[in-house]
């Protein structure tokens, strides 16, 4: 199983490498949306204020694309149905596809903080970084088990994907709010200490078990055809 | 007293859309009903 | 089976296939034209009598509260929906997962997994509905932020989406288990995310709305609640069981059009 996921994240990863569709493409959409957020909420004490909250924002808009981009390399040709018909472990393919979207989802994350800290005037502090690391860690894997698991159902034919949204934002909520009260506890945002944060990490944690496990089970059924 | 609004607002929505459901299910069914042989509804 | 002499007739409507049969076993069955069967009819018999208790008790004979005022009326409804609503995901859940399990697969079970959550999907809107109004007159909010009701939310948005992945086409196996796997992942989830938005609340500390909402019942109003959790339960079992034969039906017209259309390429590649 774990040779299989080190085989196709590799191969997802060369995938983005050669076409560079992320990076050309969602990276810039990210940085756009924080602008938005901008225009739309006005003042500076405001944004500085929700900093934390809309980088987790335009972290999910942006795993939409992601996700529905990862799926889109497989059905060109019927890639993942060859895979699968080859006999290859489903549970490898998840994870291997989940490692692949976790290391974008990285590299997005941190654009997007960077950004937040140009644009809406977001401070570091030292205290809080251990805080801060682990929560993106633990928030990335998340993300990146769960958008695999749904984006396997919404792939590919038919006007499925615009199914995604409708079911992956409600499953990622639990992310939304954890990984939010986390940096803002480890940015020191509205006074929060970074005590306050760790608790929502236990959260995170808890949910990277559940899709963990859960997503590894469910995409083998899922993905048949 | 928007109370009293609410609370038939809130009856006459739970009822009348239940009826409409339940409506479309039986309609539905007797047409359905009329394009398949018995060994099909296994209920009778 | 045997005594049916079918034949296959195309009244030249797109997709139309009627099936001529040659025996008269239809006209010799009862109830060969619906859904309907002698304890359907008598379940929804009892369903319109608790129903209409329901409005005599719940609007008329039972007391204004105290505190609330005429608005009590109003949970009536909404304990007996929001009450259904679970039930109803709890059947889906159980449902989804005797299909999923290979001793006991049946479509059956898929069916009625879908049919629990179109009526769960109903009798949710209608609990979030009635939940509003009343927390406008009580509260004088139509919305609070706290775990039960933005949970209760959440469980809608869950079974719409769960709705729309049914309604993705392929066979009917996959239907049922693509739909089965979403609906235990859903049950995973709805724990998650109460717990996550009452931590996350906790720390606003909203002194708890959902304290205000216990509240003391006598004799009529206690009777006008329970009146509501039979009749809705009533009204769930008869619209499920309903359902699920209309899907069943639906199933075997699919299947018939599909054997129609291999038996049209079969006669083609004989000529």
């Amino acid at each position: 199983m774990f040779r299989v996921a080190r085989l196709i994240a590799a191969k997802d990863l060369r995938v983005e490498m050669r076409s560079r569709v992320v990076t050309n493409q969602v990276l810039p959409f990210a940085a756009i949306t924080m602008v938005m957020f901008a225009f739309a909420f006005n003042t500076d004490s405001v944004v500085n204020k929700v900093a934390p909250g809309l980088v987790w924002l335009a972290t999910l808009f942006s795993l939409l694309t992601l996700v529905q981009r990862s799926f889109a390399i497989e059905s060109a040709d019927g890639a993942i149905d060859a895979l699968r018909g080859a006999g290859v472990d489903s549970a490898g393919i998840f994870l291997g596809k989940a490692v692949a979207l976790a290391a974008q989802l990285a590299v997005l994350e941190v654009l997007l903080l960077l950004t937040a800290v140009v644009l809406y005037s977001a401070k570091f502090r030292l205290g809080g970084v251990v805080l801060l690391v682990t929560t993106f860690v633990a928030a990335t894997c998340g993300l990146a088990l769960v958008g695999t698991l749904y984006g396997g159902l919404a792939a590919g034919v038919r006007g499925r994907e615009t199914l995604l949204p409708l079911l992956l934002l409600p499953v990622v909520a639990p992310v939304l709010i954890g990984a939010t009260r986390a940096t803002e506890a480890a940015l020191g945002t509205s006074g929060a200490v970074v005590a306050d944060g760790w608790p929502w990490v236990g959260l995170l944690a808890v949910f990277v078990a559940l899709f963990g496990v859960g997503g590894t089970l469910a995409f083998g059924p899922l993905i048949e055809e | 007293m928007h109370g009293i609004g609410f609370i038939v607002a809130t009856y006459t929505a739970t009822f009348v859309s239940s009826a409409l459901l339940a409506g479309y299910f039986i309609r539905r069914g007797k047409q359905l009903a009329a394009q398949l042989p018995p060994e099909d509804k296994p209920w009778i | 089976m045997a005594t049916t002499d079918s034949q296959l007739t195309d009244t030249g409507d797109t997709g139309d296939v009627r099936r001529a049969t040659a025996s008269t076993t239809v006209a010799a069955v009862p109830n060969a034209t619906g859904t309907g069967t002698p304890f359907t009819r008598i379940l929804g018999l009892a369903t319109i009598v608790t129903l209409a208790l329901l409005i005599v008790f719940g609007l008329f004979i039972s007391p204004a509260d105290v505190v609330q005022g005429e608005s009590v009326r109003i949970l009536y409804i909404h304990v007996g929906t929001v009450w259904v609503a679970y039930v109803a995901f709890v059947v889906t859940a159980l449902s989804s997962a005797a299909f999923l399990w290979k001793r006991t697969t049946s479509l059956t079970w898929d069916r009625i997994a879908g049919a629990s959550a179109e009526v769960g999907v109903l009798f949710m809107a209608l609990t979030l509905f009635a939940g509003a109004l009343w927390g406008r007159v009580a509260w004088g909010k139509f919305w609070v932020w706290d775990a039960r009701v933005t949970t209760t939310a959440f469980l809608f948005i869950t079974y719409v989406g769960y709705l729309a992945v049914r309604g993705l086409g392929g066979s009917h196996q996959q239907r049922g288990r693509r739909s089965a796997v979403v609906a235990l992942l859903a049950v995973l989830e709805i724990p998650l995310v109460h717990f996550s938005v009452k931590l996350w609340r906790g720390l606003h500390q909203d002194a708890s709305v959902s304290d205000t909402t216990h509240v003391k019942l006598h004799d009529q109003m206690l009777f006008s609640l329970f009146i509501a959790l039979i009749a809705f339960t009533l009204l769930y079992v008869w619209l499920v069981m309903h359902r699920q034969r209309v899907m069943a039906m639906q199933d075997a017209l699919d299947d018939k059009g599909l054997d129609y259309a291999l038996q049209q390429r079969r006669e083609e590649g004989d000529l």
